[in-house]
């Protein structure tokens, strides 16, 4: 079995962690198999190819020789991961032996798509049909601008102009560890919310659709199916039109929840409607750590505490006015002032000054970004004393002993406390201490032991 | 027989600590807090305190600010 236990980072860490059966249906797609393969490491893709025409199983010292000792962690991270995905089938030979075979229904898709080709299960449409298509750049933008409006009404509803079609219990899902709802109160953005502003796009994507995915057994859908309808869609063609009416509905509901993401955009002709995927869509393929992209940064801070953020988006107003007191929002550029006041605010609702230091600074104006620092010092050192003064006083619950027998009683007592680590003060001349309430009843069993 | 009193134990720094004192000398003496001083930044207080005491530091903070009207 393999040695990584999964957690889910990314989208295959969600198929391997799916049953066996499930996968195995999953493999019948020649294109998901392909997907898979891309997402692997390059060790991984090396033996998948080695051993496509391979049908019986093959020894894993074998295996093993086929790499050089330098290589051996790689090795065994790659055939971790085959056997995760189940693309290696584990067994055991009449030697007692450890053997890998690729999984037959995988191998077979892999080899029909290479030896035959494939054709995806809808072409593009004629353009004739679809006259004036968006080009890439425009596509391009819209996908941002449409993702920035989901984040925008993910983390402030009200800001948003016109609202999107997703349903409001499927933002509730996509809100639940990001937003904080008290009773009579606005909800409020959490640590792990501004933990996730502060991502890059294709990392925040991948946190919503695996959001998407993993409640979707609750909404009656198959995860198999919408994972596979979206790893076929990340081969689908940036730009060109793609029939909706040749969906099922299943289908179509993604569709249009994805057009709200901005994954892909929907346009309505006189003889029918289409979808674009847009390059949102294509990256659901990739593995995280190819996405090396990152956005161009827009802030700058000035050492007395100016912040001048030049964007025209809504978005990053918002981010801004959750750490620092906005007072123009001009069509480009957004000014405000870091204050005390508003560090504060941000500290009640669990932001933490680190991640403030670190968002001014990935999100430097490249300007200032290869200045160092790319933030004043005065600025980030102050922002973290005001988050110290708010810590000045620290209070914990405990129990105060006092009135030992004796020094040996007392001693021993201490030592107990110390072994489970609840010891907070102690004064030996008087023999008084003080411990955590957590630690309190092991002090107490000692001491009734001492009797 | 070994006495133990459930409290609060505060660890703090000693202008804060000072405070907190003088704080628990302008009350009645009905309602004085501070069971033990133990030295000049720990102290050992009643467990029922604990947001009372942080809200009066919280007031205390904000009177010392200015927000600027927008």
């Amino acid at each position: 079995m393999p040695e990584v236990r999964i957690i889910a980072k990314n989208f295959m860490d969600m198929v391997a962690s799916m049953p066996a059966m499930k996968l195995d249906k999953l493999y019948e797609n020649g294109f998901i198999c392909e997907a898979i393969l891309r997402s692997v490491p390059p060790l991984a893709k090396k033996y998948v190819i080695q051993m496509l025409h391979i049908d019986v199983p093959v020894a894993a010292k074998l295996l093993e020789e086929w790499v050089l000792p330098a290589g051996v962690s790689k090795h065994r991270v790659a055939i971790d991961r085959l056997v995760q995905l189940r693309v290696f089938l584990e067994a055991v030979d009449r030697k007692n032996e450890k053997t890998y075979k690729v999984n037959p229904t995988f191998q077979r898709s892999l080899q029909k798509l290479l030896v035959q080709g494939g054709t995806l299960p809808r072409e593009s449409m004629p353009s004739n049909i679809t006259v004036r298509l968006p080009t890439l750049e425009n596509l391009e933008a819209y996908a941002l601008e449409q993702w920035e409006c989901f984040l925008l009404q993910l983390i402030s509803p009200s800001q948003v102009e016109k609202p999107l079609n997703i349903s409001s219990s499927l933002m509730k899902v996509f809100q639940r560890r990001i937003l904080s709802h008290r009773d009579k109160e606005a909800p409020k953005l959490t640590e792990s919310g501004f933990q996730f502003l502060l991502m890059d796009t294709n990392a925040q994507l991948w946190y919503i659709i695996r959001e998407y995915i993993s409640n979707s057994e609750d909404r009656g859908v198959d995860a198999a199916d919408l994972i596979s309808f979206m790893l076929e869609l990340s081969f689908h063609v940036i730009g060109e039109a793609y029939s909706v009416d040749t969906l099922t509905s299943f289908q179509r509901t993604i569709i249009n929840d994805l057009a709200d993401l901005g994954l892909v955009k929907i346009q309505q002709g006189r003889k029918g409607s289409w979808f674009i995927p847009t390059k949102l869509a294509t990256n659901l393929s990739m593995s995280l750590a190819d996405s090396s992209s990152r956005k161009q940064g827009f802030v700058v801070v000035e050492t007395n505490f100016r912040v001048y953020a030049y964007s025209t988006s809504k978005l990053h107003c918002e981010i801004l006015r959750l750490f620092s007191r906005v007072e123009y929002q001009l069509p480009n550029l957004i000014v405000g002032a870091i204050t005390k006041e508003s560090l504060y605010s941000a500290y009640e609702n669990g932001i933490t000054a680190e991640q403030i230091v670190t968002f001014l600074q990935q999100n430097a104006h490249p300007r200032v970004a290869e200045r160092v620092p790319s933030v004043p010092e005065n600025v980030t050192e102050q922002i973290r004393l005001w988050e110290a003064d708010l810590n000045r006083v620290e209070m914990t619950d405990t129990y105060y002993y006092d009135e030992f027998p004796s020094r040996d009683v007392f001693e021993g007592a201490c030592d107990c406390a110390r072994e489970w680590n609840g010891l907070l003060w102690e004064d030996s001349k008087k023999m008084h201490m003080v411990v955590k309430t957590e630690v309190h009843p092991y002090v107490r069993d000692y001491l009734r032991r001492q009797k | 027989m070994v006495n133990a009193t459930k409290g609060v134990f505060i660890s703090c720094d000693i202008p804060m600590a000072q405070y907190i004192i003088n704080m628990n000398a302008s009350l009645p003496a009905s309602d004085k807090f501070i069971i033990h001083i133990l030295d000049n930044t720990h102290m050992f207080v009643q467990p029922h305190v604990e947001q009372m005491i942080r809200s009066r530091i919280a007031k205390f903070r904000e009177d010392n600010t200015y927000v600027k009207p927008n």
